[in-house]
């Protein structure tokens, strides 16, 4: 068995590093080189020397935090070679742009998922399944208490929900980038039509999603002070962020929901404050997992992010697949 | 009828925390429902006796056993859910492989007047197979109420005030008279739900039943304001409130859960039946002594209980009092309307009638709280400070021209407890919490200092702020020093304040000693652990009282 410092990739200062490439993956302090997975913040830092990661995902960033940033871009599948080391993007399903790096340096394949889900969602590419010796899984997820059901499901939900109040402002809270264009594109085919708003922070992501080919529906961006009946029976996209605080002091008979994975638990349900949850994830679920550890055909299985021990006890138990840790 | 509407139902409730929406929301359903669902509806919402048929370990023994599942796997689960009937619920979605739902059409009343209850006829196996069978035919969106029927932990946020509420608004009759009506064992049939909606006020009908209990507030600042002379001052015992029911010569013993307690206490029914007049008094029970003519210890009391049919040298080794403080109908004529100083006078007066009249001796099994004459406020402080004295928990301060109403009215009744006992402790062990604290480490052991040692003293989860259980709970994650199960032992360094009610000697405990509901009051930041107390300091605290 090798060591941690023998892996090609391994955990240093608690991001993913690739010393022979002298390469990141999403790391959180600024480095020399830093590959982005995708265009969420919390993948993303400021102050690195150079960026690389795929088109979308660097026009949503630019976007996002300023022209002030300096990323290299390739295109899904296009390898590139760093000290010798083959490097490619495939796309995740996570968000628009997110993707899957894979690493091939003597004739041993690396692959780090990235934050993915196989769940349809016609905003971003479909996960691609990538043959890997290693496979580095996010797990999120990684309960078997969690399992999505078909996203048009959840959309009937909400458009159900609104619908039944009439004479309530509908407040759905969803993270701007990514979740909020999904959920746009999956209430389209409902029977909700009234009005939609959303905030500027989801407002902007709309417009770069449309720019970049995709159809999301047309929103009215939320103004302070709009009038009270005009909002009756529609339908207002939030960030999370705006959940607490005086904002909602702005809208009047209002009912409040949130669109995360955590919504499955009631217990989780209750103590969020919102009214209801509606439980849809960009990540995958436990059976998500579990496919892309076996499709990948990876002998060897890192976790990272979330509770990992359950899944990793149950894959070494269950599917007598070799799970390691990597050291601190 | 069926249980979709149940379901339905449910989850209405379960995703709005506006109480008129839940007020809306039942009325409709009660509209749209048939008599006898609804009076399971309500035997379910109101969860007074939410039978267990299978426990959720059982029942997670059983899908592991069925699907082939680890047990482990499933006890992971339970940590972050708290509720093994929900647990079981997310695991079995999809499981099924059955397309036909021959049960989407059961009724409330089929399931659990019949369904549920005749798994207890069969012996394990039948029962497991049964249980699967029921799992496979049922629509999921059932599965979780199922579940939580079948291990008794069916709740929802809904307190009886809101069906009073909305039943009340359904048939257009006063929320007091469904609230009597919902009093004492409902018992789900087409009459029970009649009888609750019947428009024609029967008094008969009524008849054993309490009225709602009057509750007190705790004290606020804003009663000091007011002369001395319009409160009448109480002591505030640690018993079981009970309403003391004579009506048409039968007694009834009502606890404020509702539930009658005739069978524990046989001697005070059968002393108390020797009185000629009917009547309703409000009042406490206590185990009692006579010596020193004062209340024994809770923990006395609790020996009684939950002991039905008690035998003569429980009742000897126990012996029980009344301690009546107010009298709400006397021989048929409802008083609660008339003033609390009115009522007293009333009371005192049959008091000593009865203690004259009655053939046998009653007064060593019931008498009349006696009241305490501050002369301002601050001696009202003083008697409070003193209650410790006679095993009494502080005041209870009424308004002498009040009214009995029903509920925790404001400005009626007040509490004026002693002032808690208060040690700071260090926190060594955590335990995940459960329900709506599932997936959070709320559950506390402290220590307090015995030479170089921390001795495990008290558990409390109550005190925290939703912020701070968060902030605690990431600090525990980070300072483990071991697991076992679904506990963590803690590097030592977290010091809080613990407040108690009562400190006593007990062998049960390796510290020696046991206090009752604990609770944390403060987050000792600014205190390291050697500044925590030692046991000694439990020990003084315990001598200065006694």
């Amino acid at each position: 068995m090798r060591t941690n410092q023998e892996y090609l990739i391994r955990y240093k200062d608690g991001n993913l590093y690739c010393e022979l490439a002298d390469i990141w993956i999403d790391p959180s302090k600024p480095v020399k080189k830093a590959l982005i997975t995708h265009a969420h913040f919390d993948h993303f830092t400021f102050g690195c020397e150079e960026y690389i990661s795929t088109k979308e995902t660097a026009i949503l960033l630019k976007e996002r935090v300023g022209d002030i940033i300096k990323i290299k871009t390739f295109e899904y599948g296009e390898e590139f070679k760093i000290n010798g080391i083959n490097i490619s993007f495939h796309p995740s399903g996570h968000i628009l742009g997110s993707s899957q790096i894979r690493f091939n340096f003597a004739e041993e394949k690396w692959l780090i998922s990235g934050d993915f889900k196989l769940q349809k969602d016609e905003t971003c590419k479909q996960y691609e399944i990538v043959k890997t010796d290693y496979l580095i899984s996010e797990c999120t997820f990684g309960l078997p208490i969690f399992k999505w059901d078909e996203s048009n499901k959840i959309a009937n939900d909400i458009s159900k929900w609104i619908t039944n109040s009439p004479e309530k402002t509908s407040l759905l809270f969803c993270y701007s980038l990514g979740k909020a264009q999904r959920l746009l594109n999956e209430i389209n085919n409902t029977n909700f039509k009234g009005k939609i708003y959303s905030h500027g922070s989801i407002h902007k992501m709309n417009n770069s999603y449309r720019e970049l080919g995709i159809d999301i529906k047309d929103t009215i961006k939320i103004e302070n002070k709009k009038k009270i009946d005009e909002l009756k029976g529609s339908l207002i996209l939030l960030p999370p962020s705006l959940s607490k605080g005086t904002y909602l002091k702005n809208f009047k008979n209002i009912q409040t929901a949130f669109a995360s994975g955590w919504m499955s638990i009631r217990a989780l349900r209750k103590r969020s404050g919102y009214d209801k949850g509606f439980a849809i994830s960009d990540h995958a679920d436990w059976d998500g997992i579990l496919e892309v550890v076996k499709k990948s055909e990876a002998k060897n299985v890192f976790f990272h992010h979330g509770d990992s021990e359950a899944i990793s006890k149950y894959l070494v138990e269950k599917e007598s697949i070799n799970v390691l840790f990597f050291g601190k | 009828m069926s249980l979709k509407k149940f379901s339905e139902l449910f989850v209405d409730l379960d995703s709005s925390n506006s109480t008129n929406n839940k007020i809306e929301v039942l009325k409709n359903y009660f509209f749209s429902n048939d008599p006898i669902d609804n009076s399971w509806a309500i035997y379910l919402l109101t969860g007074k006796s939410n039978k267990r048929f299978i426990s959720g370990r059982y029942l997670k023994n059983l899908f592991s056993q069925i699907y082939e599942y680890p047990l482990w796997l499933i006890d992971t689960c339970y940590l972050k859910v708290g509720d093994s009937a929900e647990v079981i619920t997310l695991l079995l979605k999809n499981k099924s492989t059955s397309r036909k739902k021959e049960l989407s059409n059961i009724s409330l009343n089929e399931l659990l007047s019949k369904t549920i209850p005749d798994l207890s006829k069969l012996n394990e196996e039948e029962k497991n197979l049964q249980i699967k069978n029921i799992w496979e035919r049922l629509p999921e969106d059932y599965h979780l109420i199922f579940n939580k029927i079948l291990t008794g932990t069916f709740r929802v946020g809904v307190s009886i005030g809101l069906i009073t509420k909305s039943i009340s608004k359904l048939i257009n009759i006063d929320e007091e008279i469904i609230s009597h009506r919902l009093m004492g064992n409902f018992k789900p049939s087409i009459y029970s739900y009649e009888f609750l909606i019947n428009k024609n006020i029967n008094l008969e009908e009524l008849n054993s039943k309490p009225f709602p209990f009057l509750l007190a507030n705790t004290i606020e600042d804003k009663i000091f304001k007011n002369s001395i002379n319009d409160f009448q001052f109480e002591w505030k015992y640690d018993g079981i409130r009970l309403q003391l029911i004579k009506r048409s010569g039968n007694i009834s013993l009502w606890t404020r859960g509702q539930e009658l307690v005739n069978e524990s206490f046989p001697e005070l029914v059968e002393k108390m039946s020797h009185i000629k007049d009917d009547f309703v008094l409000d009042g406490e029970l206590l185990v009692w002594n006579f010596k020193e003519q004062i209340a024994f210890d809770f923990s006395l009391l609790q020996k009684r209980i939950n002991r039905k049919s008690p035998t003569r040298s429980i009742q000897i080794k126990y012996p029980i009092i009344f301690i009546a403080y107010d009298l709400l109908e006397i021989n048929g004529r409802d008083i609660r309307e008339i003033k609390l100083e009115n009522r007293r006078i009333e009371l005192e007066k049959y008091f000593s009638k009865w203690q004259n009249k009655t053939e046998n001796n009653i007064s060593d099994i019931f008498k009349i709280c006696d009241l305490i004459f501050p002369n301002d406020w601050p001696d009202a402080l003083t008697y409070k400070e003193k209650s410790r004295e006679n095993n009494t928990e502080g005041l209870i301060i009424k308004k002498k021209t009040s009214i009995y109403s029903s509920g925790r009215k404001k400005g009626i009744w007040w509490k004026y407890k002693v002032d808690p006992m208060q040690l700071d402790a260090v926190l060594i062990y955590a335990k995940g919490g459960s329900g709506r604290r599932a997936g959070l480490y709320t559950d506390y052991s402290f220590a307090l200092w015995k030479d170089e040692e921390l001795i495990k003293f008290a558990s409390a989860y109550s005190g925290l702020t939703n912020i701070e259980i968060k902030e605690l709970d990431k600090w525990i994650r980070k300072n483990t020093i071991e697991k076992f199960g679904p506990v963590r032992s803690l590097k030592p360094e977290m010091v809080f304040e613990i407040s108690f009610e009562k400190i006593q000697i007990s062998k049960r405990h390796k510290s020696g000693i046991a206090v009752r509901f604990p609770r944390i009051t403060k987050w000792r930041k600014d205190k390291k652990i050697n500044d925590a107390d030692s046991l000694g300091n439990a020990y003084e605290l315990m001598k200065k009282i006694s």
